[in-house]
């Protein structure tokens, strides 16, 4: 018999699939398995049932962390949806040296988020140049942004919120550019000032975008851990207050070798980042 | 062109708050020690050190080990997803097998799942292996990604059924229809996808960070968490803002020389993953 040609499709598509199979698809459903056992990575894996979860729920460290994670998300979300907006509405029409100065604005985009968090573990020293240029107005010169419990958290955030503004903007300028002008054009005839025309004619337009942006921030934040871990003089501290899920699964994997706590923490993430996608599916069908 | 004062201002205002954290960076990693810390801070070195704490950043870690590394790791992310990527994307867009839509949601079902998922299962997985603390480790588990099979199968479906017809009446093997018909039409897709899966795997932290305790493996990005530690008692920033300088230049060159490629490739990459 002749060999069809739409075999060699399933050739080329094998050693991908092959290579998901393997580093994958395997670990998504042994991480579901291992969620519900005890594990220690020395004697063989225990079955607990649900037992890990509901030890979750009354682990006081897992229950800071999720709240943790949470003002994190919020903070991550709703400035950079804001902000990155107006920057995009500043950034959107022509004006003298505006390709310079948008370039100077994506930089943060560049470095590495460990790069990221060393500089600004520097420029956040308690004497250093944010508080010299913050509190130095009034003559503070000691503000311990992240060795105190309380700032920390908002450092964490302020650092993230500059790092993925710029990203984000161009995100939103990519929306505006897909706005036919004759929209605008023809709301200037009509009348319409500039906030109107945003509001009825521009926002409209880029609820895909709006909804993507937002869904977007939200995913990433809620893996963030990076900054957590580099940032603080010890990962996740001051006294846990930066302590994220991300963060967690680590310490409780290769720091106390709870594997199966860790699987479960893992899980719980993947639950939420999915609920964020779904939510995103449902408001684009909307649209 | 409209000179527009007022937008002008503040875009000035905008890109001097978010510009500024990088050329902080940048000129510190030419100061000395001393001056990095001086308040009111110097905008340009006042004694301007040469690359002397680039000379300090590699004496008390390895660091042009760590960027070797992390070159490396970057360039198996690229070259295997690119490579395999097109090959899965052009079989999933233009053959039609049966198990086709069953594999491609399979493939798309892993982009949903967070690295940070998988990372205690995979690392149990690697030890079962005895690929821990090793290149193989360290390297091969990520390096495709299915984010290139998706966006190959989407340019891919582009490309007109008839060329490839016509190319395998003349008796063109199907491998050599990839080869020299697909390929080069995606040339420039292959490009953007390049861009992109260098960012991701140049920045990554996380599983290297796990899979490697030797020195000699580390990535720069891992490896630069040595710096803010003070060396025999002594603070070191200038050699922390030297070396967050070298792990940020390959970055910055791509983005000077290929700018529409990387800004587009970065916002087709937000939109579409």
């Amino acid at each position: 018999m002749r060999f069809h040609y739409k075999w060699w499709g399933l050739i080329f598509v094998l050693p991908a699939v092959g290579f998901f199979v393997a580093f994958n698809v395997f670990p998504m459903m042994f991480g579901l398995y291992l969620s519900f056992t005890d594990y220690d990575l020395l004697s063989p894996p225990i079955w607990v049932g649900l037992d890990n979860f509901v030890n979750l729920w009354s682990d006081r460290l897992f229950r800071q962390a999720l709240l943790n994670t949470l003002v994190f998300v919020a903070g991550a979300t709703v400035p950079v949806w804001v902000l990155s907006l107006a920057a995009a509405l500043v950034f959107d029409q022509t004006f003298r040296g505006r390709d310079w100065l948008k370039a100077a604005f994506f930089l943060p985009v560049l470095p590495p988020v460990a790069v990221v968090a060393v500089v600004w573990r520097l420029l956040l020293h308690p004497n250093g140049v944010v508080t010299s240029l913050t509190g130095g107005w009034w003559g503070i010169t000691e503000i311990r942004w992240l060795a105190d419990a309380v700032l920390a958290p908002f450092s964490m955030i302020a650092v993230h919120d500059w790092a993925v503004i710029p990203f984000f903007m161009m995100i939103w300028l990519a929306g505006l550019a897909a706005i036919p002008p004759e929209f605008r054009e023809a709301a200037a005839i009509d009348g319409a000032g500039p906030i109107r025309t945003f509001w009825y004619v521009d926002m409209p337009q880029l609820r895909s975008t709006a909804v993507l942006v937002a869904a977007l921030s939200s995913i990433g934040a809620f893996q963030t851990f990076a900054l957590q871990y580099v940032l603080p003089n010890d990962a996740g501290g001051p006294a846990n207050s930066t302590m994220v899920l991300a963060l967690l699964v680590l310490k409780y994997g290769f720091q106390y070798f709870r594997m199966g706590d860790a699987a479960a923490i893992s899980v719980v993430m993947f639950g939420m980042i999915m609920t964020v996608t779904l939510a995103q599916l449902w408001f684009n069908r909307r649209a | 062109m409209r000179k527009r004062p007022v937008r002008f201002l503040i875009a000035l205002a905008l890109a001097a708050v978010f510009a500024f954290p990088i050329w902080f960076m940048a000129s510190s990693a030419f100061k000395a020690e001393v001056e990095i810390q001086a308040i009111p801070m110097h905008f340009i070195p006042w004694d301007f050190q040469g690359w002397a704490q680039f000379r300090l950043a590699a004496e008390i870690a390895p660091m042009w080990t760590y960027f070797a590394n992390s070159w490396l790791y970057a360039m198996c992310h690229v070259v295997v997803t690119v490579f395999f990527g097109a090959l899965a994307g052009f079989g999933f867009a233009k053959y039609r097998f049966p198990g086709r839509t069953l594999l491609f949601l399979a493939v798309l079902s892993t982009i949903m799942v967070p690295f940070q998922v998988l990372v205690v299962p995979l690392f149990i997985e690697m030890k079962a292996f005895g690929w821990e603390n090793s290149y193989a480790g360290l390297l091969i588990p990520g390096m495709m990604n299915a984010f290139g099979v998706f966006m190959m199968r989407q340019y891919a479906s582009d490309l007109p059924e008839e060329l490839l017809e016509a190319a395998r009446v003349d008796g063109a093997s199907e491998f050599r229809i990839f080869l020299q018909i697909a390929l080069p039409l995606l040339l420039p897709a292959l490009a953007s996808l390049a861009i992109i899966m260098f960012i991701w795997s140049w920045g990554a932290f996380l599983w290297p960070l796990v899979i490697v305790q030797d020195k000699a493996l580390n990535v720069l990005s891992v490896g630069l968490a040595t710096y803010t530690q003070p060396y025999l008692g002594q603070p070191m920033w200038g050699a922390a803002m030297a070396a967050s300088t070298v792990a940020t230049i390959p970055i910055a060159i791509l983005f000077v020389f290929f700018q529409r490629y990387f800004v587009k490739g970065l916002t087709a990459a937000a939109v579409k993953g």
